[in-house]
C-alpha cells in the first residue's frame, strides 16, 4: 500500500466481507430506550395513577399515528415497528404533567413528529429531537403555557410529598426557602415535576443500563452533568442568596431525564467524542443561565434545542483528526490529448 | 400568449408567495388575521395593477440606466394614493397594517413584474398580469391569514367559529408560526402540482 495514502486510523479496520453483524439495530436501540424508562414510567404511575397512564398512552399512540400517517400521505414505507416514534412520545408523555389535557398531547406528539421530523426527511435527519420541538411549541404558546406548569396543574393531587416545583419556588422566593426539600427526598423521586422526570433514581438507573449496553455514549450525560455542576457551583459561590446550589440543581426538574435520554437522540447530537463533550458541557451549562436568568423556571429543553442547533458546528471538533497529506504525483509528461487517451 | 393566460397565470402557475416564493416579508407579517391579509392583498392589487400599466406606457421613454429609480418613484405614487386612502377611509384596517403599507414600495413582487413584464409588454396584457398576480398574492395572503386566525384566535373575519371551550392555540399568530404554517402550505402546493 502506498504510504503516502494510508490514512491514520488506529481503531477503525475496514477488511473485504463476510462482515459478522453484533446485531445492534435501530429497533432494538428504540427498546432498549423504552425498557430504561419503564422504572420511571412505573414510579410516574404509583405517584399519579391513571392519569399518567392515560398520557403515556395518548402520547405514545399519537406520536405512532402521526407517524404513520405522514408516512402514507408522502407515500413512504410506514416504520413506526422500529419504535423510535414511540420513544419520542414516551419522552413527552414523562416531561408533561399528569393531568394534561388530550388535545395537547396530540398536538405536541403531531407538531414534534410532522414538523420536528418527518418534514426533514424522517429518523436520522431530524436536526432537534421530535419531543423537544412538540414540548417547546407548547410551552411558547402563551394560551396553552399553563398546561405545563405544574404548580396549577399538579394541584388537587395527594402524592405525599411538597406539592410544588421545586424551581418553581426557587424561582420565585429564592433558595431561602428551599428549606423544606430534602435532597434525599429529591433523590428518590418525592418531588413535583413531569410524570417520569421526577423519578431521578430510576432515570439513573436506566441512563446507567442504556450506557452498559452501548445505546447511548458516556460522554453527553456525564458533560451535561459535570457542565450543570460547575456552572450552578460558580453561581452559587458567587451569590449563594440568589441561586440554588449545585446539589439541588441536579436533583431537580429535567436535569437527569435530559442528561441521559432527551440530548443523547443520535441524530441531534454529535458523533465525535470532542463534539459530545462539548455539546453535553453546553447544554447543561445553558440550563443553568436559563434557569438563572430566563423567566422559565427550568432551561433543560431550551437548552438541548440550543445545543442541538450547533451540532453541525460541533461535528468539526475532532480529535486525532485526518489531516489529508499533500501526495506527491508522478511527473506527468505529454500533451493532454495523450494522456486522456 | 392568449390574454387570458396573463391574467390567469398569476392564480397558479405564477402565484406571487408559492411559486414565485417573492414578497414574503408581508406574507408573514400582515396574515395573523384573514382581514389584514386580504386588506394588505387589495392594496397590492391596486399598486401592482396601475403601477405596471404606467411602467408599460412609459416604456420606451425611460432610459434603460436609470429604470429602478423610475420604476421606484411612480411604485411610490401609488403607494402613497393608497396609504392616504386607507388612512381617511379605513383607518382600522390602516392602523393593523402599519408600516407594511409604505412598505409596499419595495415589495419584489411589485419592482419583479414591472422589470421582468411591464417594461417589455403592451399596456393591456401589463394591466392583466398585474390583475392576476394581485389577485393570486391576496387569495394567498388571505387564505393562510384565515388559517392562522382560526387556529390561533378562534375567528374568521373577526367572527367567533369555535366551539366555546376552544382555547386558542396562539402559537399560529405569533412568528413562529407564520413561518410554519408559510412552510407547511408551500409544501403542500409543491406535493399538489408534482402529482397533477
Amino acid at each position: 500500500m502506498n504510504k503516502t495514502t494510508s490514512m491514520k486510523v488506529s481503531n477503525l479496520t475496514v477488511s473485504p466481507g463476510p462482515h459478522r453483524h453484533s446485531g445492534a439495530s435501530i429497533t432494538g436501540g428504540s427498546y432498549d430506550f423504552l425498557l430504561a424508562l419503564l422504572p420511571a414510567v412505573i414510579m410516574g404511575i404509583c405517584y399519579y395513577g391513571f392519569d399518567a397512564v392515560r398520557v403515556i398512552s395518548a402520547s405514545i399512540a399519537s406520536a405512532m399515528i402521526a407517524e404513520a400517517l405522514i408516512q402514507k400521505i408522502l407515500k413512504k414505507p410506514v416504520t413506526i415497528a422500529d419504535g423510535s416514534a414511540a420513544v419520542s412520545g414516551l419522552l413527552l408523555a414523562l416531561i408533561l404533567p399528569a393531568n394534561v389535557p388530550l388535545y395537547v398531547i396530540i398536538v405536541a406528539n403531531f407538531a414534534g413528529i410532522i414538523v420536528g421530523k418527518q418534514c426533514f426527511g424522517g429518523l436520522g435527519a431530524n436536526p432537534l429531537n421530535p419531543a423537544l420541538v412538540g414540548w417547546a411549541i407548547v410551552r411558547i404558546t402563551k394560551t396553552w403555557a399553563d398546561f405545563l406548569d405544574f404548580d396549577l396543574m399538579l394541584i388537587n393531587y395527594d402524592t405525599g410529598f411538597i406539592l410544588q416545583y421545586p424551581l418553581a419556588v426557587l424561582k420565585a422566593k429564592g433558595p431561602s426557602a428551599l428549606s423544606d426539600f430534602h435532597l434525599g427526598a429529591l433523590f428518590l423521586g418525592q418531588q413535583t415535576g413531569g410524570i417520569g422526570a421526577s423519578a431521578i433514581v430510576c432515570l439513573l438507573a436506566g441512563g446507567l443500563y442504556l450506557i452498559i449496553r452501548g445505546t447511548i455514549r458516556w460522554e453527553i450525560p456525564l458533560c451535561f452533568i459535570i457542565g450543570v455542576t460547575i456552572i450552578s457551583g460558580v453561581f452559587w459561590l458567587a451569590n449563594s442568596t440568589a441561586y440554588g446550589n449545585p446539589m439541588f440543581h441536579l436533583l431537580t426538574g429535567n436535569v437527569i431525564i435530559g442528561a441521559f435520554f432527551l440530548c443523547t437522540d443520535n441524530a441531534s447530537s454529535p458523533v465525535n467524542r470532542w463534539g459530545m463533550v462539548a455539546f453535553g458541557f453546553g447544554c447543561g451549562a445553558m440550563t443553568i443561565v436559563l434557569r438563572a436568568w430566563s423567566i422559565y423556571p427550568d432551561g433543560v429543553v431550551f437548552a438541548c434545542l440550543l445545543m442541538s442547533l450547533f451540532v453541525p458546528l460541533l461535528d468539526k471538533l475532532k480529535a486525532g483528526q485526518i489531516v489529508p497529506q499533500p501526495v506527491e504525483l508522478p511527473p506527468v509528461s505529454g500533451s493532454v490529448e495523450e494522456r486522456t487517451a | 400568449m392568449s390574454l387570458s393566460k396573463e391574467f390567469t397565470k398569476g392564480l397558479w402557475n405564477e402565484l406571487p408567495p408559492f411559486r414565485l416564493v417573492l414578497g414574503l416579508c408581508p406574507v408573514l407579517a400582515v396574515t395573523k388575521s384573514a382581514e389584514t391579509g386580504l386588506g394588505m392583498g387589495l392594496a397590492v392589487i391596486f399598486v401592482l395593477t396601475c403601477s405596471n400599466m404606467l411602467v408599460s406606457s412609459l416604456r420606451n421613454v425611460i432610459p434603460r440606466k436609470v429604470r429602478i429609480a423610475s420604476f421606484i418613484v411612480i411604485i411610490a405614487t401609488f403607494v402613497v394614493i393608497v396609504e392616504l386612502t386607507a388612512q381617511a377611509y379605513f383607518y382600522p384596517i390602516y392602523e393593523k397594517l402599519g408600516i407594511f403599507i409604505p412598505l409596499i414600495v419595495v415589495n419584489c413582487i411589485i419592482l419583479g413584474r414591472a422589470e421582468a413584464f411591464a417594461s417589455r409588454n403592451g399596456v393591456i396584457p401589463s394591466a392583466l398580469d398585474g390583475l392576476g398576480i394581485g389577485t393570486g398574492f391576496t387569495l394567498s395572503l388571505t387564505v393562510l391569514g384565515g388559517i392562522r386566525e382560526i387556529l390561533g384566535n378562534g375567528t374568521i373575519f373577526g367572527a367567533e367559529i369555535m366551539w366555546s371551550s376552544f382555547r386558542p392555540f396562539t402559537f399560529m399568530v405569533e412568528a413562529p408560526g407564520a413561518f410554519l404554517s408559510l412552510g407547511l402550505l408551500l409544501g403542500i402546493m409543491n406535493a399538489c402540482s408534482k402529482s397533477n
